[in-house]
């Protein structure tokens, strides 16, 4: 269907987009859906581009160049199986347009429309977009540096990706192809940017634009670097290296900013220049050996002559780590190897980028989120004390002794600079435990690697004398960052400081819970639920119930009122501090159940109005699950009170289609029937037909989960099903079919039908019987991969056990004659050794030997011949290692290739399924299993089985059968 | 009860179902290159310059010539006066064997070339023979399109014919066109084969030859040897590679240096080639030549060597009873990294065979030096090293990884994660999940995990986040099925916080 590119239709969709701008999810939620229903016509990207630019409004233009955007990255690419979403024409149209389109918008606009052509070129360049390229050098020669900057930001988005891919004949290929057309016409703009650079030496606002351009040349430099060095710039190695040389030791007042936080271009360019000169170094050395020793002089003088200002801190860690790398390689040793070197490096260098700085202190305070995510989670790879003890390391390498020396003293010094007047120089006690730190960690990669530890600091000691005063003192809320360093000091050392220190530190930190600041009380929680987690030996926990029970109450209580203080009502480290106390305390929490499950429904129902913080939700669900798993353990009945608490939240939040829980809920939901000893309750079955709902099925993310829960139902209430509900049987098919046909989801499909199989009372599915098989054998045919083959393995040995291997027979050949033999030949022998999973293995186990031992065909038809061969699959099922090869087109598969990852199924560990085991007790030990059915067969037909194992079995095969023979005490006649 | 035995599960890990052989061939298949061709190379085809201070008495001759136009040539070469030819032949080949810009595009469109061609059949003026043939000797050593002229030209089949020339020097001379020729490609190649020009060529080698000679033979044979895709036809090889096992005996490095090149060219490639070169029992010597102090020759002898073990293990076995495990030690210690790269990459092959080369690797005590280049080699180096350690650990016992770990391989191999190459850090992900899988069949993970955790398990961590999704998947499933906590039921916890698709949700602010 076609869209007009009419005034009409660009007046409707102006309207729509402003309505996607609204607060309101009443009005904003719909508009979303409607564009998204609109957006498979013809011309409604072209409708789009059409606003981008003519649009009068800025807002619709912005707002257009991000829907065109994100409908680019949603639809342009070609899923094998699934339909074109975007008409050539449109296709063709767009790449016509886009680039000169993009070049002439402003910059906002314009930063999208680069991003649409990479995510275009992702797909298209160079095969499907030959002119790309041509168009893009062409316009070099503009002189407009606005043009140019737009060409260079695209070709950035272009090649960023050569950063991060694995070398294959097509993307170097497609290297050779840029490199070509672009390595020449990018010099010569180098070249010529920095001679304009000095004839515009006064003029700021050329200079902004001509440095924004060195920036992307030079991120370009290092993209199309990055793989192997070209021949191109081996050649013109001294081109860029001096120019680069020269930008870092350039300095222009009219560059510099007043912003303190914002890196400026000059900070900027110099920091990817670090960064091309490392990727030389570490990847080049041979080459660039010679520049090698200029870079470092450079850079060493721009590190002690940088401020502390937060904009320079990606251009100093990236300067630090460039010495880093440098300083750990052998024949540059001698650069650093001077005392007085190693001694400037460590006082100009190190020391002062591990200092806490007045912006880490307001981070601390006003924005303790990202604070702890830079601090905690090791997400401060790009920081300044990041680089610093990355230097300490590198210099460590060669140089231990002095290095550990220096900075001795330096600990020392700064303790007793704290211990003069706290409140003043609490910061020198900061440095000085985070030097310990670094310092440390060090010290046990030594002691573990080969030689010996670094004698600089006893661990146990320092927490004794230095970080346990600090959390005994009365006010928690005293000297918060040193409180927090100290908690962090736990977590680090855990496993070096002994238990009985640790079992002293969970009251402190227990009462640290309440501090005011954010930073302090998470790391309260986050250090509980680590040592929590903590193994001890026999693989137990460290800290058993009964250590922790003198503070059962009180930790409960702080944890949840911890969720009560300003900005942390959906912190997630309280979250999963609380869930781990659950799930270490078990029965010990009971008592509360009542309470905390009442606040825990009370924030579900609180945060289900806007789910923002998925670790928080997912932590939340566990919790609920925790609650319910141990509460039922000891008292099933209790199931009922679970219900009756959540239900309410539950049908909330189905009914206002809240998408980020409803899988959660599914979950729980499963967890909560499957403690139901009886038949289903009726509540439930009011909500069986609506699990049917094919829009349910839609989102990827519900999968697993609403299969779970069938399951669940099938498991508990296949007889209620199958006389109250017969009706909605072929609905149930129907999900089944639908799940069968995608190669991501196809497993799901089978644990649907297997449950089927395995529950429905036979009478009930008997009609369906013949099209389930017929449906099997298409997607065979289709589009066999490995995991449907080990799925449906499965599933025909689990059919045999259930309906006998004479039905199994019969099914096939009903479908058409012989089927059943080719089955046997081309499916079973050849792949049955792909099985993998003990319970999958003993399903397949037991079925074969019924197909051995009960299916009269098999002993007198034409079928007979494949008696040994199977039975010899069977044995090698038993003793050889599974075959787990799977073919090279194949590798490829995988679930995150399919559309809609982003709605990711997140398992809630604690709704955990057991493994469920459908043949049971009914067969212990397969192999005896297998003893004991061929002897019964032989006793029928006396002579024909001895015959059949020893004429055509192999001799190794012959062995085994003959060990299960002895192990079940029987022989064949 | 349904698996088999430690070991035999741990083998079926291997490279995720690729064997020794598919492991082997990844590392020589090498189609495109984004580099400089290699300085240590072989010359492809050589020209014939003219020493810049000649001696006091042919500088009274090329002052009489140099004076010539090219004019003067064009008119001189196709004079029917032999003595005007001659010294216009003379001239163009001086012109020629200049150092610097040697005008081969003129003389080309001059159309000299069917003239020059000519004078190669005068058999009564070898003088003239011997100018023409230097001339075409230099045209041909220009680009692809200049050796086409000069093949076009028809000079193939006089100047084989010439090989029989009484006049040492006019055979010298037509030896080294042909093999600026057949250095070309493998089309000239073929034509210069067909012409049967081989056993004319050893006709040429008597232990009277001199040197120089010699060498121009041994480099004209290395040619015929070149070039794959197709390579030379069996018969070729078959008659070639007699003489070449008979250069290796000799002592001048410059022969010795070609003849290696000529064997490494016959050992690029499928196992058969392998082994009709093996057959003819040139290992040893080979292996002797890897020790020698000459670049020239350490080099080809041991690109050959290296080329041989990606063959066969029978074929690998060869090269070991050689000695070239002793040998390797002190290759991957040379200063040069090249060498130390070549010499990783062989000892990386012969770490993809079977258990059994694997235990003569160490035995060699290949394991200290392989772990000092992990740790201090240039990236070049470094790489090889950790294929050769990614080839181990899959191919080897579960005693012989004891060992791989016990020699310290993990800590370079955890600081190489920081590497900008993506796929050598899948490698290093590959082998440390591999190693930990080991690990926990002996019951040994704890204190594996601890050790990698003190070495930097932030560095696999933070790999979580690589723009690279099957870097970053890998990196999340060791750390989920490594290094997360166990629940008592058994069930994992979810690594949620560790899920890149996630985190880069939360810091993208897009």
């Amino acid at each position: 269907m076609a869209m007009e590119l009419s005034d009409a239709n660009l007046q409707t969709l102006t309207e729509y987009l402003k309505k996607t701008l609204d607060p309101d999810p009443a009005i904003r939620r719909p508009a979303e859906k409607f564009l998204e229903s609109v957006e498979g016509n013809q011309n409604y990207p072209l409708l789009l581009l059409t606003l981008l630019e003519k649009s009068q409004d800025n807002v619709i233009k912005v707002c257009a160049s991000v829907t065109f955007k994100n409908y680019i990255k949603r639809n342009w690419r070609i899923v094998e199986d699934e339909p074109n979403k975007i008409c050539e024409a449109d296709r063709v149209a767009i790449k016509a347009n886009i680039v000169h389109l993009m070049l002439s918008s402003p910059e906002q606009i314009q930063k999208q429309l680069s991003d649409a052509i990479s995510i275009i070129g992702r797909e298209d360049f160079p095969q499907k977009w030959p002119d790309l390229l041509t168009e893009m050098v062409n316009r070099f020669q503009s002189g407009d540096f606005h043009v140019i900057n737009g060409v260079l930001r695209t070709a950035h988005s272009l090649f960023k990706r050569y950063r991060h891919e694995f070398k294959s004949n097509e993307l170097w290929t497609e290297i050779k192809l840029v490199l070509d057309a672009f390595a020449l016409p990018l010099t010569n703009l180098f070249k010529a940017t920095i001679e304009l650079c000095s004839t515009h030496a006064n003029d700021a606002s050329a200079l902004r634009i001509l440095f924004s351009s060195l920036i992307l040349i030079s991120k370009l430099f290092y993209s199309l670097n990055f793989q192997d060095l070209p021949e191109f710039f081996e050649d013109n190695m001294e081109t860029w290296m001096n120019n680069f040389h020269t930008l870092l030791t350039l300095d222009n007042k009219l560059l510099q900013t007043d912003d303190e936080e914002e890196a400026g271009l000059l900070e900027l360019l110099k920091s990817q220049i670090c960064d091309n000169a490392a990727l030389y170094a570490q990847k080049y050395d041979e080459e660039f050996q010679r520049y090698l020793p200029r870079f470092v002089t450079a850079i060493w003088n721009l590190l002690v002559t940088t401020g502390q200002e937060v904009k320079y801190d990606l251009l100093v860690s990236n300067a630090i780590q460039f010495l880093a790398s440098v300083c750990e390689r052998p024949h540059y040793k001698n650069l650093f190897e001077d005392q007085n070197t190693l001694t400037s490096i460590c006082e100009k260098v190190i020391v002062p980028n591990m200092e806490f700085r007045a912006a880490d202190e307001e981070a601390f305070e006003d924005n303790s989120e990202e604070y702890i995510r830079r601090d905690l989670e090791g997400s401060d790879i790009d920081t300044r004390r990041r680089a610093a003890c990355d230097l300490v390391r590198g210099l460590c390498k060669f140089f231990e002794g002095p290095v550990t020396g220096i900075f001795s003293g330096y600990v020392n010094s700064m303790l007793q600079e704290y211990a003069k007047n706290p409140s003043v120089n609490w910061k020198h006690k900061d440095a000085a435990i985070y030097l310990v730190t670094s310092l440390a960690s060090k010290a046990q990669t030594q002691k573990h690697g080969i030689t010996q530890a670094n004698e600089l600091v006893n661990l146990t000691e320092f927490f004794v004398s230095h970080i346990l005063p600090d959390l005994k003192s009365a006010n928690v809320n005293e000297f918060p960052v040193l409180k927090a360093d100290g908690i962090k000091y736990i977590m680090i050392f855990r496993n070096q400081v002994p238990k009985e220190h640790l079992l002293v530190s969970i009251p402190l930190l227990i009462n640290h819970l309440q501090a005011e600041s954010i930073v302090v009380h998470t790391y309260a929680a986050h250090a509980l639920e680590r040592l929590f987690t903590m193994r001890g030996p026999n693989n137990a926990t460290l800290f058993t119930a009964t250590e922790i029970a003198p503070f059962v109450e009180i930790l409960l209580t702080n944890l949840f009122k911890a969720l009560t203080l300003p900005g942390s009502s959906e912190n997630e480290y309280i979250m999963k501090a609380i869930m781990r106390s659950f799930s270490l305390l078990q029965e010990a929490i009971i008592p509360y159940i009542p309470t905390l499950i009442t606040q825990l429904t009370q924030k579900l129902l609180a945060v289900s109005k806007n789910p923002s913080k998925p670790h928080f939700n997912h932590y939340m669900f566990e919790a609920i699950c925790l609650s319910i798993r141990i509460t039922c353990k000891a008292n099933p009945a209790a199931v009922v009170n679970f219900e009756e608490a959540l239900f309410l939240v539950f049908t909330e939040i189905l009914q206002n289609d809240v998408q980020e829980f409803i899988p959660y809920v599914f979950q729980v939901m499963s967890l909560l029937l499957e403690t139901h000893k009886n038949d289903i309750p009726s509540s439930y079955m009011a909500l069986f037909p609506h699990l049917l709902q094919p829009v349910l099925w839609e989102r990827t993310g519900n999968i697993p989960a609403l299969v779970r829960l069938l399951q669940a139902f099938l498991e508990r209430g296949s007889n209620t099903i199958a006389s109250a509900a017969a009706d909605k049987i072929p609905g149930l098919l129907g999900v089944f079919q639908k799940l069968i046909a995608s190669k991501a989801n196809d497993h799901q499909g089978f644990y649907l039908l297997n449950s089927i199989i395995e529950h429905m009372p036979p009478e009930s599915v008997d009609q369906y019987r013949k099209q389930i098989f017929i449906l099997l054998f298409q997607r065979l045919q289709n589009s066999k991969t490995t995991k449907f083959i080990k799925s449906f393995l499965v599933f025909i040995n689990l059919y045999c056990i259930k309906y006998g291997a004479l039905a199994l027979q019969e099914i096939f050949d009903g479908i058409q004659p012989k089927m059943f033999g080719m089955v046997l030949e081309k499916i079973i022998i050849p792949e049955i050794q792909k099985v993998s999973g003990y319970v999958e293995k003993k399903i397949c186990a037991v079925g074969i030997t019924k197909l051995l031992t009960e299916c009269p065909p098999m002993m007198d038809t034409e079928y007979t011949k494949l008696w040994t061969p199977l039975l010899q699959s069977l044995i090698g099922l038993f003793e050889l290692p599974e075959d787990d090869t799977i073919p090279d087109e194949e590798h490829f598969i995988d679930i995150e290739d399919t559309p809609g990852y982003q709605t990711a199924f997140s398992q809630l560990a604690f709704a955990g399924k057991k493994e469920h085991d459908p043949v049971g007790q009914m067969v212990n030990n397969p192999k005896v299993h297998l003893a004991q059915s061929l002897h019964k067969l032989s006793t029928a037909c006396p002579g024909r089985v001895p015959s059949m194992v020893s004429t055509s079995l192999n001799a190794e095969a012959l062995q085994y059968l003959q060990g299960y023979l002895q192990e079940a005490s029987v022989t064949l006649l | 009860m349904l698996t088999g035995a430690p070991e035999g599960r741990l083998r079926k890990f291997k490279y995720r179902g690729k064997d020794t052989a598919m492991r082997r061939q990844q590392r020589i298949a090498v189609s495109l290159e984004l580099r400089k061709a290699k300085k240590d190379e072989q010359a492809l085809k050589r020209r014939n310059i003219t020493p810049l201070s000649p001696d006091p008495a042919s500088e009274q001759q090329t002052k009489v010539v140099i004076n010539l136009t090219l004019q003067e040539i064009i008119n001189g070469v196709n004079a029917s006066d032999p003595d005007l030819c001659f010294q216009a032949t003379q001239a163009a080949r001086k012109m020629l064997s200049r150092e610097r810009n040697p005008p081969l595009k003129l003389i080309i469109e001059a159309g000299l070339i069917p003239r020059l061609v000519e004078f190669l059949k005068s058999s009564l003026h070898p003088c003239l023979q011997f100018e023409a043939a230097w001339a075409l000797t230099n045209i041909a050593s220009g680009t692809s399109e200049q050796t086409r002229a000069v093949v076009e030209g028809g000079a193939i089949q006089p100047l084989v014919e010439l090989l029989s020339s009484p006049h040492m020097t006019v055979c010298e001379q037509a030896v080294w066109a042909l093999g600026n020729i057949a250095g070309d490609g493998p089309e000239f190649r073929d034509i210069v084969i067909s012409s049967n020009v081989i056993p004319q060529l050893r006709a040429l080698i008597s232990s009277t030859t001199p040197i120089t000679f010699l060498r121009n033979i041994t480099w004209t044979l290395s040619n015929l040897c070149r070039n794959k895709n197709p390579y030379p036809c069996e018969r070729a090889v078959k008659q070639m590679l007699p003489v070449l096992s008979r250069l290796l005996q000799h002592q001048d490095s410059e022969v010795l240096s070609d003849a290696c090149w000529a064997l490494s060219y016959l050992t690029d490639g499928c196992n058969d080639r392998i082994g009709q070169v093996v057959d003819i029992g040139v290992l040893p010597r080979l292996v002797e030549l890897m020790t020698s102090s000459e670049l020239n020759v350490l080099t080809p002898s041991l690109r050959t060597v290296g080329n041989i073990v990606t063959g066969t293990d029978h074929q690998t076995q060869v090269a070991i009873d050689a000695g070239m495990l002793s040998v390797l030690p002190q290759l991957l210690m040379h200063p040069k990294s090249s060498i130390q790269k070549e010499a990783a990459w062989a000892l990386s092959n012969v770490a993809a065979g079977p258990c059994q080369h694997i235990q003569q690797l160490i035995a060699c005590g290949m394991l200290p030096p392989l772990v000092a280049l992990l740790k201090n080699g240039e990236f070049k180096v470094q790489k090889e090293a950790v294929w050769t350690v990614a080839n181990f650990t899959t191919g080897g016992t579960v005693d012989q990884l004891i060992q791989l770990v016990r020699s310290g391989v993990l800590e370079p191999l955890v600081n190489l994660l920081t590497i900008q190459d993506p796929k050598i850090v899948l490698i290093i992900l590959d082998i440390i999940s591999f190693i930990l899988q080991a690990a926990d069949v002996l019951s040994e993970k704890e204190n594996l995990c601890l050790l990698i955790e003190e070495l930097g398990l932030d560095r696999i961590e933070a790999l979580q986040l690589h723009e690279n999704r099957q870097v970053a998947r890998t990196a999340l499933n060791i750390i989920e099925n490594h290094f997360c906590e166990e629940e008592e039921n058994g069930v994992m916890l979810p690594a949620l916080d560790q899920d890149p698709e996630f985190l880069k949700r939360l810091t993208k602010k897009d």
